[in-house]
């Protein structure tokens, strides 16, 4: 029997946790989003999320080949690359070619992570990075929105009564500027128009069906997962909170000023990807501070660069961006927030 | 009940490991098997190890002093039976590794195993002792915390000029999973406890005496509660923190139940405060009135990996082995021998490896309890979750330490104040990464103090 005796440090149990595990909750916390994007897009979201999971886990393996690790599908047991590849699609527009998607995993994977080590050395959110590259490289692309299979798919239903915002119906057709975050901008454009926005929108951005990206329509499903997440303790409050209320902050200061010129903060949570954003992908702990104050401060970046980029900036979109700009400095964020141990900094 | 205050008085951080004590918690104290050899560690507390006073084939008897120093950070060893020297040798200590021990063979005859009952009546009267005689009385029955540090009593308890003491804590967490040895104290010596708690209070010179009890642990709560009611209270007052792990380190009781805070590096004292374990406190009463050294002590030998389990009062320098095989022995699954409990405790490859006056448990896991899955599959990535900064209790930054001396830097280490860790173990259990956080930093501390040893050298 002795030989069976082992020794190690303590602690001596644990809690059976393991990353793995964190990854299969965020998982099941964006199946109500996948679930979404499936009901409003159909096809789409039946091609890119499955492929876009795949490329990302046989991206994933290739790099463990290439590395030449001993076991090159170890890594793929944490699940991480699926979460990614989940987002990644979640995060592009339904008609995006699906060529174009699996490249951007492709790029997420290879450059956004394993290019710094594999999970846990990742300086910027991969899925983030994916997007970025598919936003740069394919700007068209990125930028052509479908409207969802629930809704006549020739005609827009907030364009057919009037022309909003003096864009042209003609406009609308092109399917280019469908989504709500572009009717904001038109509106801040010509200051007018935004209550118009506010009026018919809410409802839309927060079930879902309206324009947008394929998993970021629909603010209740993410809200659910999100909310699920929060539950089984997968992710803190801290950022998403810090996020949202940040940038609805940011947008009520706008709306108070000038309500013809922007819309509602209502829309501007709702909307876009800030859900997403705030839920799923600035709570990447790899990539966010791990201190709870440098949490906040990461979180009222994510949401005020966000609002910024919305409202001041060339995009209509700003999720993205304002999480790669956190992403980066996070490093300093945690080394700003040191913690002080319980007893005080010791007089040394 | 006036001497009881209810409470959910804590700490931020901590754990809620399983609490597994229902294997032994309603084993009573039972007086352990008869030794034929003990190996008695001369160093078995925080400070100078003693120098042996006796020689090989001396005969002595029990209670003797086998072992003792100078210094005044130290505390002297007795013989627990009657017998003959039979060495002095190098035995495996938990703590510092190899070190010298007295071994003692135990004579056959004339050597009765001793009750672990003593009595103490309701009506106690410390005043019939000076703070010296008490100080004296526990500095030569050798009483360490029994607690797991073993720092000498008698230091913790001597008035200190420039450290005056306000506050007594009488420590009834017992906050390790699976150990019951101070619960059965509690609710069997309960007498005694309250007359070690009086004499320490005298010693030290402290206005304010807390018995801090989990709540986990309503029957020792209200033993301690009654038997203050029985003694008219006296000033004396239980109360009720929460269960949570570790609730019991000093530190960690002292922020609960008086919401102060220990300097980091600092002791107690410093903010007027003496923690003393109720074993000790138990162990003090027997010294002061009976002039009985501290030569046994109660452990649970407990887990899922030991046939039979218990609560025995078994002599210091007993091997840990013999009273495995009291208990039937391991099972077949068993696959770790701790001393103590599973968040701290020192797992050890060693059955001979004697009891110390701070060995309050023998917890055997299988291969179950230790998270077959878990361990058997190699450290992951960190994936800088933060788990472990949310239950440090100390709020320290466990996975920038263990990484910083991963990585061999350790400067780094220390600016994120390694040193103030209490190695409680609640990053590793709750890490999903599998990292041996507290192994990191064990490893970092040792290291750093050899480096320290060969600059000032």
């Amino acid at each position: 029997m002795l030989e069976n005796i082992t020794v190690s440090h303590s602690p001596h149990i644990s809690k059976p946790l393991l990353t793995r595990k964190v990854m299969i909750d965020v998982i099941i916390g964006l199946v109500p989003a996948m679930a979404a994007a499936g009901f409003y897009f159909r096809v789409y979201a039946l091609i890119l999320i499955p492929a876009c999971v795949v490329s990302a886990v046989v991206t994933e393996w290739l790099c463990n080949v290439i590395r030449r690790k001993p076991n090159p599908v170890e890594s793929l047991g944490d699940f991480s690359a699926v979460v990614t590849g989940i987002i990644l699609a979640l995060s592009v527009p339904p008609a995006l070619p699906v060529w174009a998607a699996v490249v951007g995993t492709c790029f997420a994977i290879a450059v956004g992570k394993m290019v710094f080590g594999g999970l846990g050395a990742n300086i910027f959110n991969p899925a983030m990075v994916g997007r970025a590259f598919l936003t740069a490289s394919f700007g068209m692309l990125m930028m052509t929105w479908t409207l969802p299979a629930t809704v006549d798919a020739a005609m827009p239903k907030i364009g057919a009564e009037s022309e909003v915002a003096g864009v042209t119906e003609a406009t609308i057709q092109a399917a280019t500027r469908a989504t709500p975050l572009a009717w904001s901008k038109e509106a801040i454009k010509n200051e007018y128009g935004a209550q118009e926005v506010n009026k018919q929108l809410f409802w839309g951005t927060f079930m879902g069906e309206i324009g947008g990206c394929l998993g970021e329509t629909s603010a209740l499903a993410l809200l659910i997962g999100g909310v699920y997440l929060l539950i089984r303790r997968t992710i803190n409050f801290h950022i998403p909170l810090a996020v949202l209320v940040s940038a609805f902050v940011f947008a009520g200061v706008g709306y108070l000023m000038n309500s013809d010129a922007y819309v509602s903060p209502l829309i501007h949570l709702t909307g876009g990807g800030l859900l997403l954003g705030a839920f799923f992908i600035a709570t990447d702990p790899v990539t966010a501070p791990l201190s709870t104050k440098g949490m906040w401060i990461f979180g009222v970046g994510v949401g005020a660069l966000t609002m910024l980029i919305r409202i001041v900036g060339e995009y209509p979109e700003g999720v993205m961006f304002s999480i790669l700009l956190m992403n980066a400095v996070t490093p300093l964020i945690d080394r700003f927030c040191k913690l002080t141990p319980a007893g005080g900094r010791p007089n040394v | 009940m006036a001497f009881y205050t209810r409470g959910k008085l804590s700490f931020p951080g901590g754990v809620h490991p399983p609490q597994s004590k229902d294997l032994t918690r309603k084993s009573r104290i039972e007086a352990g098997p008869a030794v034929k050899e003990v190996a008695v560690m001369l160093s078995q507390h925080i400070g100078a190890a003693c120098q042996a006073v006796v020689k090989k084939n001396d005969e002595v008897r029990a209670g003797d002093k086998i072992g003792d120093s100078d210094a005044f950070v130290s505390a002297p060893v007795h013989s627990p039976v009657n017998g003959k020297v039979k060495q002095i040798a190098l035995e495996s200590h938990v703590v510092v590794g190899r070190s010298p021990a007295v071994i003692i063979e135990a004579a056959a005859e004339n050597n009765p195993a001793k009750q672990p009952l003593l009595k103490f009546d309701g009506e106690f009267d410390e005043n019939r002792y000076s703070p010296e005689q008490v100080c004296d009385a526990v500095r030569e029955a050798g009483i360490a915390g029994m607690g797991g540090a073993g720092f000498p009593a008698r230091v913790k308890l001597e008035p200190n000029p420039q450290m005056p003491k306000e506050t007594l804590i009488i420590n009834g967490c017992e906050c390790e999973p699976y150990i019951t040895c101070d619960y059965r104290i509690m609710l069997e010596w309960t007498k005694q406890i309250i007359a070690g708690t009086k004499l320490a209070r005298k010693a030290s010179g402290c206005s304010e005496v807390i018995i801090a009890i989990e709540d986990n642990k309503r029957r020792a709560i209200r033993a301690m509660s009654e038997a203050l009611v029985a003694c008219g209270g006296d000033g004396i007052k239980v109360v009720s923190v929460k269960t949570k792990y570790p609730q019991g380190g000093e530190r960690q009781l002292i922020r609960a139940v008086l919401k102060k805070n220990v300097p980091t590096g600092g002791i107690p004292p410093m903010i007027g405060v003496v923690v003393v374990n109720v074993a000790t406190a138990a162990a003090i009463a027997e010294a002061v009135v009976y002039g009985r050294p501290l030569t046994h002590r109660v452990v649970t030998v407990t887990g899922e990996g030991v046939a039979n389990t218990g609560n025995y009062y078994v002599p210091v320098g007993m091997r840990v082995a013999e009273l495995i095989e009291h208990c039937g022995g391991l099972t077949k699954d068993a696959v770790r021998v701790i001393l103590g409990g599973p968040m701290m405790g020192i797992a050890i490859a060693d059955l001979t490896t004697p009891i110390t006056k701070t060995t309050g448990a023998i917890t055997v896991l299988t291969k179950e309890q230790v998270g077959g899955a878990k361990f058997a599959g190699r450290e992951t990535a960190c994936i800088r979750c933060g788990r472990c900064l949310e239950v440090c209790p100390e709020h320290l930054n466990p996975t920038k330490i263990a990484h910083a001396v991963k990585n061999d830097m350790l400067e780094l280490a220390e600016s994120y104040y390694i040193s103030a860790c209490i190695e409680c173990g609640c990053c590793g259990y709750v890490c999903p990464a599998n990292i041996e956080l507290v192994g990191y930093i064990k490893t970092g501390k040792v290291v750093l103090a050899g480096r320290k040893k060969k600059v000032g050298g």
